[in-house]
């Protein structure tokens, strides 16, 4: 008999026949139903001021206009802040960035709502912005105490190394750009029950966030998600679109759609946080680190978000990859008048990891080493040197092996002597290649949120419909869980049904974050599917009379239990005669973890991704511009479930960090006023930037020592990291000009702007 | 007579509208009228791909695909055409189009959004081309954003459709659809619609007449600037004359010192043509915005918005070129370098018209352009500079520097060019001329470069044409 086996298959996404053909359906797209109103926001034209006076009068009698709403409409919490206040629903009295909501209307048509809501007349008194990191610091604008992280004694060790550097560097904000904006679609039904579609990354908060507004239990709001037009962290917790959506469904009565146009999009919701760092480090000749004292700062805009959790990745990923034996951190969250930072993949972990990265090349090139060499030196190493500076073991180490690999694979060192050739010839191009690791850790750094819920029924024809916490958000957790369900069951993928993701059918389920909705939620599911197939074993055992004592074998359609085998249709048949219950729901906790967050000591992560790329760029040193000519890529995935999505991750993973450290750059002016809030002034990269060469392989060594489904390693987060090495490859470029003499000065992202000032202030030297 | 409904072909049928509104944009009719979603609103400005619809269009008895952005066209402008959506490339027993299967066999599709508008833009590639390389790919799909993929796999689709031999349905019934097209051949059009009415003249003429009546009205070329007063500033615009439906403008002339391009040539038109005169034009023009804009977007259109950082501007200016304009009196020729005034405002009077564009030939000169900007595809230059030379026995005899992106209109060197003209083409003069541009321009701050970059890159831009004049050699990375 043929062995099934679904694992470790590429096929293709679940919706991908529905997206080519214009069938998959996202929360614009549901037809609404007659009287359906559409909703439109007011927000501030200020950064930061008093409000005085908000005059709605001609709104009201704007053409097409039902209902307007404000903060006097809302019964319960006027907030949206998911884990600290802050994000008031419509604010009242000051407004704190520009773009914050103020009110909004329902009217019969998007276009009458949108030119309703400008018709309004606010009065403001103006204070003044604050805007930079650098201005928060020094008027000492903070959202919480600075928090301080320290192992051994970094002070003593740098004063003692025989080499010492200090310096700063930053990493800049990042817009989300996901491709469908922030929609919900409300509909009031009986006893004010609310039935919402949102495009979130986050159903049971946003049914908790709206049930306290409404001041409502959860159990009147049902949550549906079917698929989303890409998160990115971004759907995390802008719950303003889903929660006015549901304020104006009720205040109405009727249906609400709201839709928020690209522009709004971007000036009202949350980015990534800008992070700014100064440091210190000491080191031996051979750039081995002996001491480090880091001061972290980053930009959380007007309130807390996640921001607490995010800085905190951001100290947890410091090391990326590299043993650091004696570290202080001083982090400090920094409050501006802008939209308030937010989730964005990485988290906080990547803005960490670059800060080292800046160090380690800093270091290197402060010693006229080859930054490689100075990585290595410093790497984790599996049996000595493994313990975090948050107290950790390093038990899953691969990165010395996958380094090395792709040196050699990638021909590194050869091609590092073609392009010193290449650069000795040419004045107005140059060169630069870099390779950089990525160690990420996964789990939620917030212990509770590890866990996952799923519903499994198999209906009296053998069909089976899964349904589970995760979000579909492009990555294919849909499409691996319904794998992993399949061949649990030994049966084709086409007899599991995807479903909406529902809170009315999987309750206090955690955002489809952190990288691990497949892990969670894929376990989960496989809980629901052992316990269905506990029932079915017992009945048929009982019935047949079977004293068979090992697992029995799912495949193909058949139930085996050594010589007897039944079809899996027939029996779910029997078992429902028999009475016997065909569906159950699941759960899962991931173990192991635990960590104090007062101490800043334990286990945070179930376990590390690893991972690594060698960049090699161009730059014309005339005017900044720059090419990506190669990248080779070798990334740990474990054993993984569906190798095409995961490599669409990494790949995906690497352009979305490229673009963040080249050319995305979000402005705002000196008012506060954010500048790029459209494709025409916000980049991200298009077809043509993507590396000429591209070469993408996941590890084929790689498998997860934990028990995580199908020893697979999540890919959601960690590949973003692996563009780390395009800053470094055009720093190298740079370098080129004074023949690797002077360190350049660069901070990211590295547009062309910011290549040719660091030319120009390198030649300056020269 | 004037016809007061629009006529367009949906899957072989004649669909009629009569007075549709003319500021309703074709997505949104096709969402909330016809009720196809599978057509997506990405950024309401032509700058994301997710609305990408083709048309087809009859041109000398055979049908052309065009790819364009549906969120920033209005209505109207479907008069006349085929329309063809992502819901309709199946073929009629559910199977996919060669471009869909190639994107669900080469995982090109993650979150999806993107996705229809890819589809469409490759759809009209395989319509267009019989092999898909690498600049085909590109060229054909830089308008489409996707934040999910990385664009890899979407790429390895488009490249796999090389291997397909296949007859679509729109190959199948190509004759039946000509012949629908030729029954609703354009014909005048004047809608009213509530407050706001709109005209489409077919000929000159009767553009003329409509100008003179309704000189208030505003001209409607490829709409791409125009139209995002409706999407992003939701105002209305009342009076609208769409220019494009007039055949006598829509014309390149090939006179021996000079080349005349009509006002409603599309830039993928005109791009092709200009290559072999100047290839440096061909280059900015690839890169003046994506397929979906060029397919829609004219020379003309860029003139008359008088941005300051048109990327043709520069270079037409460098180039000397001439404007025609046409109207209630006689045609009148006028130096472009006269035409900008200030911001976004030109010598074009009320009820006149950009009839034509005149770029001289020069045979002995060098041209070159460049622009730089923070993004290669479908970005607005930070800085473009363009350079017209003519160079006699090692002496600098005539030379034309415009740039654009260093002011707030688009324009000439002329200091500059003072200095260096009768000077020897040398790396000293060169070095001295970089220090003169300032006395030229006085660049701002903005979103999308500093003032202190522009100026640098400006001087850098003026010395990379020098060495790559003096090297025979191009500088460049890309």
């Amino acid at each position: 008999m043929k062995n099934n086996n679904y694992m470790q298959v590429s096929r293709p996404h679940d919706s991908a026949f529905k997206h080519v053909s214009g069938f998959a359906e996202y929360t614009d797209d549901i037809k609404e139903p007659e009287g359906t109103l559409f909703g439109a926001i007011g927000w501030s034209k200020k950064a930061n001021a008093i409000i005085k006076k908000i005059d709605l009068s001609e709104v009201k009698t704007s053409e097409g206009v039902v209902s307007i709403a404000t903060s006097l409409d809302i019964e319960g919490r006027n907030d949206v802040g998911p884990v600290f206040d802050g994000d008031p629903i419509f604010t009242e009295k000051k407004v704190e960035y520009y773009g914050q909501p103020l009110f909004a209307v329902a009217a019969t048509s998007i276009n009458l709502a949108r030119k309703a809501v400008l018709k309004a007349k606010i009065t403001y008194k103006d204070l003044h912005p604050i805007v930079t990191i650098k201005e928060a610091l020094k008027k000492n604008k903070l959202l919480f105490n600075i928090r301080k992280i320290k192992k051994g004694n970094p002070s003593n060790k740098i004063f003692n190394s025989k080499n010492y550097l200090k310096g700063n560097f930053t990493t800049g904000s990042q817009e989300h750009f996901y491709l469908e904006g922030q929609v919900a679609f409300v509909i009031p039904k009986e006893d004010n029950d609310l039935i919402v579609y949102s495009s979130t990354q986050h159903p049971s908060e946003t049914q908790q966030i709206i049930s306290k507004m409404l001041n409502q239990k959860s159990n009147s709001i049902t949550v549906l998600v079917r698929r989303i037009g890409g998160g990115f962290g971004g759907k995390e917790t802008n719950f303003m679109t889903s929660s006015i959506c549901a304020l104006l469904a009720k205040k109405t009565k009727r249906p609400v759609k709201l839709r928020l146009d690209r522009d709004e999009d971007i000036i009202i919701t949350g980015k990534r946080h800008e992070f700014y760092s100064e440091y210190e480090v000491g080191f031996n000749d051979r750039g081995l680190i002996n001491g480090l004292k880091v001061k972290l700062a980053s930009k959380c805009g007007m309130s807390p978000d996640l921001s607490v959790a995010i800085n905190e990745r951001a100290l947890l990923h410091i090391d990326n990859a590299y043993f650091i034996p004696n570290i202080e951190i001083n982090n400090y969250l920094c409050k501006t008048n802008t939209s308030t930072s937010t989730a964005f993949r990485g988290f906080g972990g990547n803005q960490g990891m670059m800060a080292i990265e800046n160090i380690i090349d800093c270091v290197a090139r402060y010693l006229k080493k080859d930054p490689l060499e100075v990585r290595k030196i410093n790497f984790y190493q599996k049996n000595k040197k493994n313990i975090t500076h948050y107290g950790m073991k390093i038990e899953d180490n691969v990165i010395n092996e996958i380094f090395d690999k792709l040196v050699k694979k990638s021909n590194y060192k050869k091609r590092v002597l073609e392009i010193k050739k290449f650069n000795s010839k040419n004045n107005y191009k140059k060169k630069g290649i870099a390779i950089t690791p990525v160690k990420f850790g996964i789990s939620f750094t917030t212990i509770h949120l590890n866990q996952a819920g799923a519903l499994v029924h198999i209906y009296t024809d053998g069909s089976i419909h899964l349904n589970h916490g995760g979000i579909e958000m492009g990555q294919g957790t849909h499409t691996k869980i319904a794998q992993l369900v399949a061949n649990s069951f030994g049966l084709t993928y086409d007899k599991v049904q995807i479903s909406s993701t529902n809170t009315s059918k999987v309750p206090n389920t955690s955002a489809s974050a952190a990288s691990s909705t497949t892990d969670l939620n894929g376990a989960a599911a496989l809980n629901a599917v052992s316990k269905i197939k506990a029932n079915l074993e017992k009945f048929i055992k009982s019935k047949y009379k079977i004293f068979y004592n090992k697992e029995p074998i799912y495949n193909n359609g058949y139930i085996i239990f050594g010589n007897r085998s039944f079809k899996f249709e027939n029996i779910i048949q029997e078992a429902y005669l028999n009475r016997i219950s065909l569906s159950s729901s699941g759960f899962y906790s991931t173990p192991k973890i635990k960590f104090n967050k007062n101490k800043f000591f334990g286990r945070p992560f179930y376990y590390f991704c690893y991972g690594a790329a060698v960049t090699e760029v161009t730059i014309d040193t005339l005017t900044g511009e720059n090419i990506i000519n190669r990248v080779d890529i070798l990334h740990d995935a474990g054993n993984a479930i569906n190798p095409a999505l995961e490599l669409g991750q990494i790949e995906g993973g690497f352009v979305q960090g490229q673009g963040w450290l080249t050319m995305e750059e979000v402005n705002w002016n000196s008012k506060g006023k954010i500048t790029t809030f459209s494709p025409s002034t916000y980049k991200i990269p298009a077809i043509s930037d993507i590396p000429k060469k591209f070469n993408v392989e996941i590890y084929k060594e790689g498998i997860n020592k934990e028990n995580v489904v199908n020893k697979s390693k999540t890919t959601g987060e960690p590949p973003l990291m692996l563009a780390m090495s395009v800053f470094f490859a055009i720093k190298d470029a740079i370098a080129s000009i004074g023949n690797h003499t002077i360190s350049p000065i660069i901070d990211a992202p590295a547009t062309p702007e910011n290549i040719l000032m660091s030319i120009k202030n390198l030649k300056s030297k020269l | 007579m004037a016809s007061n409904t629009i006529e367009f072909i949906l899957n072989n049928r004649i669909h009629k509208i009569s007075n549709p509104n003319p500021n309703e944009t074709i997505l949104n009719y096709i969402r909330l009228n016809l009720k196809k979603t599978g057509t997506k609103e990405g950024c309401a400005e032509g700058g994301c791909g997710a609305c990408t619809i083709v048309l087809g269009e009859l041109i000398r008895n055979n049908i052309e695909y065009k790819a364009i952005n549906a969120c920033i066209a209005f209505l109207p402008i479907l008069n006349g055409k085929q329309l063809i959506l992502v819901e309709d490339l199946m073929s009629s027993d559910g199977k996919l189009h060669p471009v869909q299967d190639a994107m669900v066999k080469f995982h090109g599709s993650q979150c999806g959004f993107c996705t229809p508008g890819f589809v469409m833009s490759m759809f009209a590639m395989y319509k267009n081309n019989k092999n898909f390389n690498d600049e085909i790919v590109s060229d054909s799909l830089s308008g489409n954003l996707c934040r999910c993929t990385g664009y890899r796999p979407i790429i390895d689709a488009a490249k796999s459709l090389n291997k397909k031999k296949y007859i679509d349905k729109f190959e199948k019934f190509k004759k039946k659809t000509i012949n629908l097209l030729k029954k609703i051949r354009t014909k005048n059009i004047v809608i009213k619609n509530e407050n706001k009415t709109y005209f489409a003249p077919k000929t000159i003429t009767e553009l003329k007449k409509v100008l003179k009546k309704n000189p208030d009205a505003r001209l409607l070329s490829g709409g791409t600037d125009l139209s995002l007063e409706v999407t992003k500033a939701h105002k209305e615009i009342k009076k609208i004359i769409y220019l494009n439906s007039i055949k006598k403008l829509d014309f390149i002339k090939n006179k021996k010192k000079e080349i005349e391009i009509g006002a409603g040539t599309p830039l993928i038109t005109f791009e092709k043509f200009i290559k072999k005169y100047y290839p440096d034009f061909n280059n900015i023009l690839r890169r003046y915005g994506s397929v979906q804009i060029r397919n829609v977007g004219t020379i003309a259109g860029n003139i008359a918005t008088a941005s300051p950082i048109g990327d043709t501007l520069p270079l037409l200016l460098s180039l000397d070129a001439k404007l025609i304009l046409d109207g209630s009196k006689k045609k009148e020729s006028i130096s472009l370098n006269k035409f900008f005034i200030s911001y976004r405002k030109t010598k074009l009077k009320k009820g006149q018209f950009i009839y034509s564009v005149k770029i001289p030939i020069y045979k002995k000169n060098i041209f070159k352009a460049y622009k730089v900007s923070k993004r290669f595809d479908d970005d607005i230059s930070s800085v473009c500079g363009s350079f017209n030379i003519e160079i006699n026995q090692n002496k600098i005899k005539k030379i034309k520097i415009a740039y654009g992106g260093m002011s707030e209109i688009p324009k000439r060197a002329k200091k500059t060019e003072k200095m260096l003209i009768n000077s020897i083409f040398s790396e000293q003069i060169f070095n001295k001329a970089i220090n003169y541009l300032k006395n030229d321009y006085k660049p701002i701050d903005d979103m999308r470069a500093s003032k202190s970059y522009r100026m640098e890159v400006a001087k850098n831009l003026l010395m990379k044409c020098f060495l790559e004049v003096r090297n025979k050699k191009i500088l460049r990375i890309n």
